[in-house]
């Protein structure tokens, strides 16, 4: 008996000629809305460039102000270390506060956002109140919370909440969108719930994006709560700016640079459990 | 014994079955002018006409050219394609009037292997069977633990698949006959009445296609619980099957005993007739 599996072939359509030398060419000339779109997209950018008076003259003039700028900062003044570092740890608590707390309405709100999980009525609201919210810049809302609960940390904690929202419930949900469909199926396939598929087909596979992004976050909102501190919502950041209102520059530079330390150790701390996770 | 050769055995009314015996003389699957139309413009059906019995410890061999509905087949079995016309009986169910929650009792009933092994390569071996039990941990169980009943069970299924070592071990540092294994025991897990292998051996070497498709044979005599496998490899369908069931451009040419086919009817299945496969 013969064993011969040859399969049947769909109908056979032929490439154009002219496509087919085009592939076979080592070197192909780009395509003609390449070609088109290349000097609109350098136009834009020229554009836009103008619009702001970006001019590489006067950063080369400049240079020199901004090197006199950088040299007021030495020799750093570490005297008033205890209150750096008390403010410091002010401003990591609230980014560990305002990562978690945003992190938990990010995924709440991620569940919705995704089209592989949620039904339209849900999707639509989910992605327009991110939307929303991510135009709004966190210092609006600082300033918000700051009128609505005072000055201090707890204000920049809950527009750190906000803000993380926006900023990282869309990646959520589109991790959970871009999970793999196979191990989805098969959970279809056992008679799993939509709740038993997201808990033990899509949350497992989202898991180290979900992670990644949550240190990514975590190491934005560092940084984010110094700026917080502008508007009085607490942290590192007022000090840092009454430090240049005061022409403080060797208080400024020891806050710098532990600052500076601050985000280096948490930097690596994330890299160590990425690693781990991935 | 193939469905045709029962109807022609002689009645022995001296003789009363006994339950278990009667378990295995009637169809846990049958199906009967089965037609499957994905798109009601298309005038072809994907399915036509087709008509099919899966006998309690059975392996069925399906065997088509790409496109000629074997994957239908096996969806229409589960409830994944409905039928357009004609009737489908599963394990007692009648699938044109399941609801919902019934269509999830019945895939719980149905193990399913697929030729991708779809599942989650960085989890564990053992939590990747215990999602077999998905559809037995009801609702309270939130934080998804499974009882230690259901971790023994998962043990000896890979006990009996040959993997308990690797227990511990994540997925992705399996190979590719041993990921498959774990999908059969997944599938086991359901304490299914009838299992689905969707080109479970397309991308194993034939060694490894070999030890699976004896895998399946096994579990089919042992358990004596249908097996219907889809194949592209004849020497590998005629050595591990009871019965062969042959489609063609979504109609079934022939189901015969492994022994009984020939030349010619082989031959029909992947033979060209000018027009398209769906």
């Amino acid at each position: 008996m013969s064993t011969d599996t040859t399969t049947a072939s769909p109908a056979r359509q032929e490439l154009p000629a002219a496509e087919r030398i085009r592939l076979e060419r080592a070197f192909s000339l780009p395509r003609g809305r390449f070609l088109l779109g290349l000097p609109i997209a350098a136009l834009i950018l020229l554009w836009s460039a103008g619009g702001v008076g970006f001019d590489f003259i006067k950063l080369g003039q400049g240079t020199l102000n901004m090197g006199e700028f950088l040299a007021r900062l030495f020799p750093p003044d570490f005297s008033k270390i205890s209150t750096i570092l008390e403010l410091l740890l002010e401003t990591l608590q609230m980014a560990i506060v305002g990562t978690v707390l945003g992190v938990v309405l990010s995924l709440l709100v991620a569940f919705g956002a995704a089209s592989t999980i949620a039904p339209p009525w849900l999707y639509y609201p989910s992605r327009w109140i991110m939307n929303v919210i991510r135009a709004v810049p966190d210092l609006v809302f600082a300033l918000m919370f700051v009128s609505a609960v005072g000055l201090g940390p707890f204000a920049g904690i809950l527009a750190m909440t906000l803000g993380s929202l926006g900023s990282i419930g869309k990646i959520f949900a589109e991790a959970m969108e871009s999970v793999d469909k196979g191990p989805v199926t098969a959970m279809q396939a056992v008679g799993a719930s939509k709740r038993q598929i997201i808990h033990y087909g899509i949350l497992p596979q989202a898991a180290p994006l979900l992670v990644s992004y949550t240190l990514l976050l975590f190491e934005g909102n560092v940084r984010g709560a110094t700026i917080l501190g502008l508007v009085g919502a607490g942290g590192i950041g007022l000090e840092l700016t009454t430090a240049m209102r005061m022409y403080d520059y060797g208080h400024l530079s020891a806050i710098i640079i532990c600052i500076i330390v601050l985000v280096t150790i948490i930097d690596q701390g994330s890299a160590l459990i990425r690693r781990r996770i991935t | 014994m193939s469905p045709a050769a029962k109807a022609e055995a002689p009645a022995q009314p001296e003789q009363l079955m006994s339950t278990a015996e009667l378990r295995q003389a009637l169809p846990l699957a049958t199906v009967r002018g089965l037609e499957v139309c994905y798109d009601p413009k298309k005038p072809v059906p994907v399915l036509d006409g087709v008509d099919l019995d899966l006998f309690p410890g059975e392996m069925v061999s399906l065997l088509g050219a790409s496109g000629s509905g074997k994957s239908t087949l096996m969806k229409t079995l589960t409830g994944f394609a409905p039928a357009t016309a004609g009737t489908v009986r599963v394990a007692g169910h009648d699938l044109r009037n399941l609801q919902r929650g019934e269509l999830r009792q019945l895939r719980s009933e149905v193990g399913q292997v697929f030729q991708q092994f779809n599942l989650i390569p960085r989890l564990s071996v053992l939590s990747n069977v215990l999602t077999g039990a998905l559809h037995q941990a009801g609702p309270i169980n939130l934080v998804g633990g499974f009882s230690s009943a259901h971790r023994k069970y998962a043990m000896e299924l890979l006990e009996r698949v040959g993997i308990a070592h690797k227990a511990k071990d994540p997925v992705r540092s399996l190979s590719g006959g041993q990921q498959q294994r774990v999908a059969i025991a997944r599938a086991l897990m359901q304490r299914p009445r009838l299992i689905l292998a969707d080109e479970p051996v397309a991308s194993l070497d034939p060694k490894l296609a070999d030890s699976v498709l004896q895998l399946l044979r096994d579990i089919a005599v042992q358990d004596g619980i249908p097996v219907l496998v889809s194949l592209h490899v004849l020497p590998l369908a005629l050595s591990h099957s009871d019965r062969i069931v042959g489609l063609r451009q979504g109609k079934m040419l022939f189901s015969a005993k492994s022994g009984e086919l020939d030349e010619q009817s082989l031959k029909g299945i992947y033979e060209e007739d000018g027009n398209d496969v769906h």
